[in-house]
């Protein structure tokens, strides 16, 4: 230990290759890219980011001192987009550099911070924040915590709370505000307070057909299932029709349509009795499992209804 | 001659004619028995005379601890005495003796006694069967009493500790660290009054206890009401000013029960939070004092004055963990059971077994630690072991990583014997101690960094500089009589 | 002004020591989680040495990860009873303890009344002792 503490020390040289492989970011960044599909430039903000904590921390390595850098984000985007999982590996990343000491991840609504009663919300939301601790804090929806429209809505006590803490206790844990677009935006604009406190903002896009396509097989293959050439076709209309439906929820409603695709293969075999079923049998979804949606029978115009077809 | 595999006779008309026949043949000896769950099982250490066998003297301890006489006797065939007789049913050669050592052949005889041959609830009756007759037996030279195993059956018919660790805490309000006491010094010739200055002292310079000597009772200088009247005085002062609960082992040890039970509710009358007994006071009459301190919410705190004399040979006697099991059933809150460092005989294996006997609510067998039997302890109080001898602050940390944190450490010289005086030895000791559980909470390495930790904590403290200067040279390094049998190398005292 | 060594209160695990860093608390509450005891903080304005329960400030805690969360409510009280004594106390579920396993004292007065000891004579020289708190010679409110 050098007897000033802010002068730099004398070993000039670190190893970043070292580093970088003891913290195993690798790993992360490797299931990121194999968990999720597309998200290029969501993928690119957490490979800078990763970057940045790495340096910092080989800054650090050299007694070259900087605050710790603010690392509260938001992430928005439609549904399905992927800020969960994101928010999941986000977690471990940070971790792994030191960041956050535990590396869990606490995911809450406003229903989880806000009270219903005078004195029940900074309870609420100092529980929420206690579990959270040393790991990050997942606030999905984030805007409904702001009700202007309601002057005694308990929403701006929460808020309070969550800013002096992203303040003062940044070495404790990491929040992350998720939610559309445009409603996080307008959020953004009425708290300034919050949004100068948000370092990174990371906009997750939509999937397009083609990412879809891959999402679908990607969650078969989890589960044993897969599609038959011809299945994939009418898949990948299906998915084309139901992009424009009201209420699309990227990868949830792919997940929803596999389930009821799931439904109807196991109808269609339990009718089939009389043969022999063939493991290939258990396993294939057939393009009539597909053709059966009401997406299909009914055309787009017709099906206002949510994802529960 | 009729007889099964473990030459057992098995006609009975041959069986029963008078005269003297091996213990073997009458059927104390049965190398397929397979004990049952409700059976007490007796592991000793046994030396036998000169051209016995040693199966056969194994069945002749197995005998005379159970049903038989030395000759046969008709009066057995009115009784079930199949059921009766114990079964000496396994011998080992004891590692490191007999044929190609230096050492006398010995052998660990095991042998099961049936439930129905004990009282419930009488430590007297047990060891009236185990240790009455058998240890002066002519066949055997020389004969231990190693270890047993109480089926849970028989454990709950004894009250076990009145008060137990966790209740005792509780009352004390003192959680996460060893208790400090301190025995006060001299043993004897101090008056009353003279005698609660130094309970004064000690329990306000930061003990928690303080405890009269073992053969404290009522002599010429100081008679017990005395005692009990300035030693109260002296621990409630001491915890006003603290703001702590305090107290001080009254030794109620007397000539009667009477006696015993009159100075026990004097103590109580006068706000005290413990009594003491002395082991010599007998088998009952430490139940009987069980009882009443669980009666009348006390802690019960026991001398092992005597022990030594049966529990220190290692071929002949009583191991120390076997008292340990029958003071747990008869119902003792504290009982000495070593230091490891200390003045007093004790190898640190041999010495965490007691512990593990004492406080643990199941003991899994372990020889290293001298465990020859899982024992469940059937919900028994756990005890809090006390240890006492020749320690002082510097071996904080030695206290610590062997005993652990549910012990009384009892620092009788090394608090009155501080060169600052008495007050000064208890904070030492309290510092030393605090300082050490902090660190080992910080995920420090208490034990090799123990002196260093003190040498912090002396910074602010020079009671504990003083203690740490004055007694770092002290160690007493003696090789122990009572080693495990089952470590490639024995150790010796630290 | 208590009168022992330390001039203070000596209840619980480190009142011997100087006053803990909210650091070296942290540690400590590190252990406790390690160990996976709830942690609760209490508070009063009679340390008497049978005033067992103090008040609880909220609930013990259970299913935390880090010391942070209750260290943040450890200045919580602080900030609400800055003249109050405020302990730490750790809690063990297993069977044959399910008792405190740590009780440490966070926060103090800054003057310490301490206690008088009052005795009641009887016959035979016997004397019954009780103590006195004389931080309850003020009503509740006003004792610190």
């Amino acid at each position: 230990m050098s007897d000033a503490e802010n002068t730099p020390s004398d070993v000039n040289e670190v190893d970043i290759d070292a580093v970088y492989k003891e913290s195993a970011i690798q790993d992360v960044l490797d299931r990121l890219d194999a968990e999720l599909v597309g998200l290029v430039p969501v993928k690119t903000r957490i490979r800078e980011i990763a970057a940045l904590l790495l340096v910092d921390k080989l800054r650090r390595q050299l007694d070259l001192t900087a605050g710790n850098p603010s690392m509260h984000m938001s992430f928005t985007g439609n549904p399905g987009t992927g800020k969960t999982t994101v928010a999941m590996r986000m977690a471990d990343i940070l971790h792994r550099l030191g960041y956050v000491r535990q590396g869990h991840l606490v995911a809450v609504t406003r229903d989880d911070l806000v009270g219903q009663y005078i004195g029940h919300t900074a309870p609420k939301t100092r529980e929420v924040l206690k579990k959270a601790m040393g790991g990050v804090l997942f606030i999905d929806e984030a805007y409904y915590l702001y009700k202007p429209e309601n002057e005694r809505d308990y929403g701006a006590e929460s808020i309070e709370i969550l800013l002096q803490v992203m303040e003062n206790q940044r070495d404790d844990l990491v929040v992350i505000l998720a939610g559309y677009k445009d409603r996080m935006d307008k959020f953004f604009e009425s708290n300034p307070g919050m949004s100068s406190r948000i370092a990174h903002h990371i906009d997750f896009p939509n999937y397009n057909p083609d990412e879809l396509v891959q999402i679908a097989k990607l969650m078969l293959a989890e589960s044993n299932y897969r599609m038959s050439a011809e299945a994939e076709e009418v898949f990948s209309e299906y998915v084309k029709k139901r992009m424009e439906m009201p209420n699309f929820a990227n990868a949830r409603s792919i997940r929803n349509a596999l389930d009821r695709a799931r439904l109807r293969q196991a109808n269609r075999l339990f009718n089939s009795r009389g043969r022999m079923l063939t493991k290939v049998d258990l396993m294939t979804i057939e393009a009539e499992d597909l053709l059966k949606s009401r997406i299909f029978a009914q055309g787009t115009d017709e099906s206002t209804q949510d994802d529960d077809e | 001659m009729n007889s099964n595999g473990s030459g057992q006779i098995t006609d009975a008309a041959e069986r029963y004619k008078s005269g003297v026949i091996p213990y073997k043949k009458m059927g104390y000896w049965d190398a397929d028995y397979q004990p049952k769950e409700t059976d007490i099982i007796a592991l000793f250490r046994l030396t036998p005379q000169p051209g016995v066998d040693p199966d056969e003297a194994a069945a002749a301890v197995a005998g005379e601890s159970s049903t038989a006489t030395w000759t046969v006797v008709w009066t057995d065939r009115l009784t079930a005495a199949e059921l009766y007789r114990a079964k000496a049913y396994r011998v080992d050669l004891v590692p490191n003796t007999g044929p190609g050592t230096n050492n006398e052949a010995q052998y660990f005889a095991y042998i099961a006694y049936d439930l129905d041959l004990f009282e419930e609830g009488s430590i007297a009756n047990l060891t009236a069967s185990i240790i009455g007759n058998v240890f002066g037996f002519k066949a055997v030279k020389a004969l231990r009493l190693e270890d047993m195993r109480i089926p849970v059956a028989y454990l709950k018919t004894f009250q076990g500790p009145a008060t137990g660790i966790i209740v005792e805490r509780e009352r004390l309000d003192k959680f996460g660290r060893p208790i400090l006491g301190a025995t006060v010094k001299p043993k004897l010739g101090l008056s009353g009054r003279n005698y609660g200055r130094v309970v004064y002292e000690a329990l306000k310079g930061g003990l928690d206890f303080t405890k009269d000597d073992e053969n404290i009772n009522s002599q010429p200088f100081m008679h017990w009401r005395d005692r009990y009247l300035y030693s109260m005085e002296a621990v409630n002062r001491a915890s006003a000013t603290t703001g702590e609960v305090k107290g001080h082992y009254l030794n109620v040890t007397a000539g009667t029960m009477e006696a015993m039970y009159e100075r026990a509710e004097f103590a109580k009358s006068l706000g005290s939070v413990i009594v003491m007994i002395d082991l010599v006071i007998g088998y009952t009459a430490i139940q009987s004092m069980a009882k009443w301190a669980r009666d009348n919410s006390m802690i019960l705190h026991l001398h092992r004055a005597g022990h030594g004399t049966y529990t220190r040979q290692k071929n002949h006697g009583i191991n120390f963990r076997v008292i340990s099991k029958w003071m747990r059933m008869a119902g003792v809150d504290h009982i000495h059971a070593g230091t490891v460092v200390g003045k007093l005989e004790g190898d640190p294996n041999m010495v965490q077994g007691f512990y593990d006997i004492l406080r643990e609510p199941y003991n899994a067998m372990n020889l290293e630690r001298g465990i020859f039997f899982d024992q469940p302890w059937a919900s028994l109080k756990k005890v809090m072991p006390v240890a006492s001898g020749g320690i002082h602050a510097g071996q904080m940390h030695q206290l610590l990583h062997y005993l652990g944190e549910d012990v009384v450490l009892q620092f009788g010289g090394g608090t009155i014997g501080h060169p600052m005086g008495v007050q000064a030895g208890a904070t030492a000791n309290r510092v030393a101690l605090e300082a050490m559980i902090m660190a080992r909470n910080e995920g420090r390495d208490f034990l090799s960094e123990g002196p260093k930790i003190l040498d912090e904590a002396a910074k602010t403290c020079s009671p504990l500089r003083a203690a740490l200067d004055t007694w770092k040279d002290i160690t007493f390094n003696y090789a122990s009589t009572d080693t495990p049998d089952f470590v490639p190398t024995t150790t010796g005292s630290i | 002004m208590i009168t022992n060594p330390t001039g203070r209160l000596t209840q619980g695990q480190f009142s011997f020591l100087p006053d803990l860093t909210d650091e070296q608390i942290s540690a400590q509450i590190k252990w406790a989680l390690a160990h996976d005891w709830a942690v609760s903080i209490e508070y009063t304005d009679d340390p008497h040495p049978r005033n067992t329960y103090w008040e609880m400030f909220g609930l013990p805690m259970f299913d935390l990860k880090d010391p942070a969360a209750i260290l943040m409510e450890v200045n919580e009280a602080r900030k609400t009873f800055p003249n109050h004594y405020i302990r730490v106390m750790a809690f063990n579920s297993t069977r044959g303890v399910e008792s405190p396993a740590m009780s440490f004292i966070v926060n103090r007065p800054a003057n310490e009344p301490g206690f008088g000891l009052v005795r009641a004579e009887g016959p035979g020289r016997e004397i019954r002792y009780s103590f006195h708190s004389y931080a309850t010679d003020k009503p509740e409110s006003e004792r610190y």
